[in-house]
């Protein structure tokens, strides 16, 4: 096989790996990006609330792994899907108990100051859920088995050569693509998603419309959390974690909601799509080691070089 | 602040105690266990003053001063691994190298703000930590030295480590006490309170941030240095790590973030309760330690927010302004420079508005703008809301920068030009809110306007004096701003403003929510400053106390220059009754 | 239907309000005019609930609002349009009249009422799917409106409309404000720096001044009388 073909079967290998993880990757920050780019709350624990969802579908895959009702093909996604409702509820209790003291109309009078007590308040409670689920899992990767994560389907090339599509990846492609249009409808078009964005948009206008603000909030924050900790379970299915993993996503997930525009739910998607994009195709020619490194260069030229992202309407707030 | 000398003294009498306590305490205890705890609790608090003089005083939040340590880790490391050289030498390098490091980061991040800047300085040690591993670094032993152990800073005597940390923790409290009680300090807090307000008094807000971030580097990587020289192995998790970072910043912010003592409190107290429990819990409880200190971040921002210093302090004593006098009481007080000279009579134009237009997106603010106003004269700038005042103010001031347009300030174009450079060529600015030091004396809030004008701290203090009581607020110099009513800081903001012996002042709203009496006070501070030669610009609203003060207007309305001249002619002018009074108003007058 | 008793309110030490009455009869057009700071928009706010009164009451058709939330207090048929429109900016034209009939009263008169809007201000049903923040003041001044009126409101408050609007989109406010008012007999509470127009339209007025009420009575009165003359002229 001449070298030019070679060339051209790892880049389309790494091309299509790079869309599938994209999906997901633009799960997740769809997530963050209800997050922080709709309601401006800054969540540095989102990537815990990732790795939670990882762990919940580890233990529910093995919980239900006796029972032949699922057939074990599924039970994992399935499991990926349930974190979902209860990191929600992890997330509402989260932004009820904690969250909402830093956030809201209370603090929104005081120019940037809600911002330092967000990133200080998520960052403590990210050490907690880091070093608890070093507690309770242990801190040795762990991952979740399917009997899709090793099988592809094989695309062959005019030559004989071929691209292969990890069939695990790819159902957990086609399930965030699913759930980001399911939250894409629903925050766009149902009465309480219109509601959401209009608390975020402008709490006390909101308020003077008869909107909970608070419990809005506290709904949005779940949401965020839940779809991000499915996304985590879909990403447990093809690779291994442990606990401190939520790290490393942190970064992923901001420059991706960023990449896209603050305030723009498609653009976070699209904005996580182009990071998983870059982080498979740097594979190309970079170590693994450097390839989160790439992401976090794309991440700093991003905000220094055009801050409002790709699709961003609105001039990053002061 | 500043030229305190009693004050200063004390403190460092109390740094000097406190390095013979604990160097008494270390030579005492013999368990080598406690020894490591009385080592490693200076070397965190170096890591909290090291953060505190970045992000304690300026209010940028850094999650990621790991880079520092874990570079002066390295340093060390492979200087002494590949190049034999001892760590005396290694940990100077070493700061030599965070201090490159914290230029290199510091000069494109200070351009993110907030939570940007917090997640940007994040990326950095995790950048690092994948970066090291890659180069092959993935846990380095520093050799031991059985021959010239000392010279290769290893002892056997675990002592002789608690000696070295306190060493370095004196350095931290000398340093830190040199920036706090300095103008640095007291720059990087006025930075903290309102960065555009410090901008327009005068101060250059990145050079102060650059050599925040230098000396905060150097320090860290000292520490980081120091500190693989204890543990004698170095990973790229154990110096890049989240907790490190971490640690730093909770150390600080739970003794207090912006005070000389604070990270020592949080050292003090969370490092010994941390590895006591890491200790006894460690093997059951793994990552108990991150577990104390998000549980403890938690706690203070939501229930002691500035730290347990000032909830201790406050305990103790009502809120006062720290007592640190300033250099009047001590009885020699500097020449100041005579106030300027009173303008020819002559009226000469000091400021030339020419065509100066602005749009953001779609919207005009400021549109086709221009006027005169000359020296020593009181121009009065009035509008409906919206009308593109306080955007004028803004690119006068050089926080915008015009689509079009000139600005000539006696002589020198102004566009293009940074706020605290227009400053500097003798413009000052109010703003509408007044945000001050509530913690600190009225006379510390006012030095900041003065730095500008004066190269030592003492003669900016006589200053600061000066200003005060031209604006009749001498009596409460002493008094903590927390404790002022509205027109006090109003009069204070005048008094920064006057503190940097403006040749134009531009007064954005300094009326609002005053009552009348006490409008009437500011409008004759305000006279009496014009009186001196100053040239007054000011926007408001209030057509009453305009009248009664201001020789000219000039009527904004949406964007454009709707009227100019005498007071009297402008507000019969038909066009601005449309404008600003309503239509139906001039035909009930008629 | 509205009654505000001697209310006070401080915001961190500053007195915004001091010992505040006033009263808004069923169906009546009441003004409140004064110069900036004077409290007006604080007034609003606490009626609406965003602040919370040091002292006094407020009762509206019987209930005592301050046991009612904020959020409830627009369900109780409130309407506050707030000073400088405050649009939901991301949202479309059509999505920020939804979220003004978001109360079941809203919801169930949706039909009529969104014709009702549409007829008094045109120009939002051309541009109904458009994102509110694109629009120019005047037109995000009538979609507050409309958001307003979309919850089938028994009070309608009114925080200076004509705030940075051109004179002639100010007057066209005014135009359709006291339309509505006169079609419908709304009750409306209108704050005002525009001294002239506010008193025009209303029954009664009342002028407030760093947070006291100097002067009230009916309308002629006020244009009539001298110290409303002085505040806005100085002469």
């Amino acid at each position: 096989m001449s070298g030019l073909a070679g060339l051209a079967e790892s880049f389309l290998q790494a091309l299509t790996a790079g869309l599938l993880v994209g999906c997901i990757y633009g799960l997740m920050c769809l997530g963050l990006g209800l997050i922080f780019g709709v309601m401006r709350v800054i969540n540095f624990a989102q990537g815990d609330f990732l790795m939670l969802g990882m762990y919940f579908t580890l233990y529910l895959t093995a919980g239900l792994a006796g029972t032949a009702v699922f057939g074990t093909v599924a039970i994992p996604f399935i499991a990926a899907i349930c974190a979902g409702p209860v990191l929600f509820v992890g997330g509402y209790f989260l932004h009820r108990l904690l969250v909402s003291r830093v956030t809201g109309i209370r603090v929104a009078g005081i120019e940037g100051e809600g911002h330092y007590a967000q990133l200080i308040l998520t960052l403590g409670v990210a050490l907690i859920l880091e070093n608890g689920g070093l507690i309770l899992f242990g801190s040795t990767p762990k991952s979740v088995r399917t009997p899709l994560s090793a099988s592809a389907w094989e695309i062959p090339l005019h030559d004989t050569s071929a691209v292969f599509v990890n069939k695990a990846r790819s159902i957990a492609a086609l399930i965030s693509i699913a759930a980001a249009a399911g939250l894409y409808w629903f925050i766009g078009h149902s009465r309480l998603g219109k509601a959401l964005r209009a608390a975020a948009d402008n709490p006390e206008a909101a308020t003077y419309m008869g909107i909970d603000v608070d419990r809005a909030h506290r709904i949005a924050f779940g949401i965020g959390t839940g779809v991000t900790a499915v996304a985590g379970g879909l990403v447990a299915t093809y690779s291994s974690f442990q606990p401190y993993v939520g790290l490393e996503f942190v970064i992923i997930m901001y420059a991706g909601v960023v990449l896209g525009g603050m305030g723009s739910m498609l653009g976070a998607f699209w904005g996580g799509m182009t990071i998983g994009l870059v982080q498979q195709l740097s594979s190309l020619f970079l170590s693994p080691q450097l390839q989160n490194s790439a992401i976090f260069v794309v991440f700093l030229l991003i905000v220094l070089i055009r801050p409002q992202g790709l699709f961003g309407r609105r001039a990053e707030r002061t | 602040m500043g030229s305190g000398r009693g004050d200063m003294t004390r403190a460092l009498i109390a740094i000097a105690a406190i390095g013979a306590i604990w160097l008494a305490i270390g030579l005492l205890v013999s368990n080598s266990y406690y020894q490591l705890m009385l080592t490693l609790v200076p070397i965190w608090a170096v890591m909290g003053l090291s953060w505190n003089l970045l992000s304690g005083y300026t209010g940028l939040v850094s999650f990621g001063h790991a880079s520092f340590f874990g570079l002066g880790a390295y340093t060390v490391t492979i200087a002494l691994v590949r190049f034999d050289v001892t760590p005396w030498f290694g940990i100077p390098l070493g700061m030599l190298v965070g201090m490159v490091a914290a230029v290199v980061i510091g000069y494109p991040t200070f351009r993110l703000r907030g939570h940007y800047f917090a997640l940007a300085m994040l990326a950095y040690p995790l950048a690092l930590l994948y970066v090291f591993e890659w180069l092959g670094y993935q846990e380095v032993a520093l050799p031991m030295k059985r021959e010239a152990a000392a010279w290769f800073m290893q002892f056997a005597d675990p002592r002789a480590y608690t000696v070295i940390a306190v060493a370095l923790l004196l350095l931290a409290l000398v340093v830190s006490l040199g920036v706090e009680r300095s103008r640095f300090g007291m720059s990087l807090l006025a930075i903290k309170q309102n960065e555009p307000a410090a901008e327009a008094a005068g101060i250059d807000t990145l050079r102060w941030k650059m050599r925040a971030i230098m000396v905060s580097g150097a320090l860290a990587a000292a520490v980081g240095g120091f500190y693989a020289v204890v543990l004698l192995v170095v990973t790229p998790s154990s110096v890049f790590g989240m907790l490190t970072s971490a640690q730093a910043l909770i150390v600080a912010l739970f003794g207090g973030a912006g005070t000389l003592w604070g990270p020592l409190i949080g050292a003090a107290v969370l490092i010994p309760l941390s590895e006591t429990l890491r200790a006894e819990l460690g093997d059951v409880v793994p990552g108990i330690q991150g577990i104390v200190y998000g549980v403890a971040i938690i706690l203070v921002i939501l229930l002691a927010p500035e730290g347990v210093f000032w909830r201790v302090r406050d305990r103790f004593s009502p809120v006062r302004a720290q007592p640190r006098t300033d250099a009047s009481t001590s009885g020699s007080s500097p020449r100041v420079a005579a106030p300027r000279p009173t303008p020819p009579t002559k009226r000469v134009p000091i400021l030339r508005v020419a065509s100066l237009t602005k749009s953001f997106g779609g919207l005009r603010a400021v549109e086709d703008v221009s006027f005169e106003v000359e020296e020593g004269a009181l121009l009065g700038i009035i509008g409906p809301n919206g009308a593109g005042k306080t955007t004028l103010f803004n690119l006068l001031n050089g926080f915008l920068l015009p689509d079009q347009g000139q600005i000539l300030f006696a002589g020198t174009e102004l566009v293009g030009l940074k706020p605290n450079r227009i400053c500097r060529l003798g413009v000052g600015r109010t703003f509408q809110t007044v945000r001050a030091f509530a913690r600190m004396s009225v006379l510390q809030n006012t030095v900041v306007g003065a730095y500008v004008s004066e190269a030592t701290d003492a003669a900016a203090f006589a200053l600061a004096r000066q200003a005060l009581e031209r604006v009749d607020l001498a009596a409460r110099a002493d008094a903590p701003a927390g404790e002022l009513t509205n027109k006090e800081l109003r009069l204070m903001e005048l008094a920064r403003a006057m503190a940097g012996r403006p040749r134009l002042l531009l007064l954005d709203e300094p009326l609002a929510g005053l009552g009348s009496a006490e409008i009437g006070e500011l409008l004759s501070v305000i006279r009496s400053l014009s009186a001196d030669g100053v040239t007054v610009v000011i926007i408001e609203h209030t057509m009453q106390a305009m009248m009664r003060l201001v020789d000219r207007l000039i009527v904004l309305d949406h964007g454009r220059v709707l009227a100019a001249g005498q007071a009297r002619e402008v507000t019969s002018d038909p066009s601005v009754i449309e404008a600003y009074l309503g239509k139906k108003w001039s035909a009930a007058r008629a | 239907m509205l009654e505000v008793d001697a209310i006070s309110v401080a915001y961190r030490g500053l007195k915004a309000l001091t010992e505040v009455s006033l009263r808004v009869p069923e169906g009546a057009f009441v003004a409140i005019i004064g110069p900036n700071g004077a409290g007006k928009t604080t007034l609003f706010k606490t009626v609406s609930g965003t602040v919370r009164p040091l002292g006094g009451r407020i009762r509206f058709r019987g209930h005592d609002l301050l046991n009612v939330s904020p959020s409830q207090r627009a369900l109780l048929g409130i309407a506050h349009v707030p000073e400088g429109r405050q649009v939901f900016s991301s949202l479309t034209v059509l999505e920020n009249l939804e979220m003004g009939a978001y109360c079941s009263e809203g919801r169930a008169h949706w039909g009529r009422n969104i014709e009702r809007i549409f007829s008094l201000f045109p120009v939002l049903a051309d541009r109904r799917r458009q994102l509110a923040g694109t629009l120019s003041g005047g037109e995000q001044q009538m979609l507050a409106i409309g958001r307003g009126i979309a919850s089938s409101p028994k009070l309608l408050m009114l925080d200076e409309p004509s705030m940075g609007l051109s004179p002639t989109a100010a007057d066209t406010i005014f135009e359709r404000i006291e339309a509505l008012h006169q079609e419908e007999g709304l009750t409306t509470l209108l704050v005002e720096q525009r001294v002239v127009e506010a008193l025009d339209s209303c029954d009664t007025g009342y002028v407030l001044e760093a947070g006291r009420v100097i002067l009230e009575g009916p309308r002629d009165a006020l244009l009539a009388d001298d110290r409303v003359r002085r505040s806005y002229l100085g002469i």
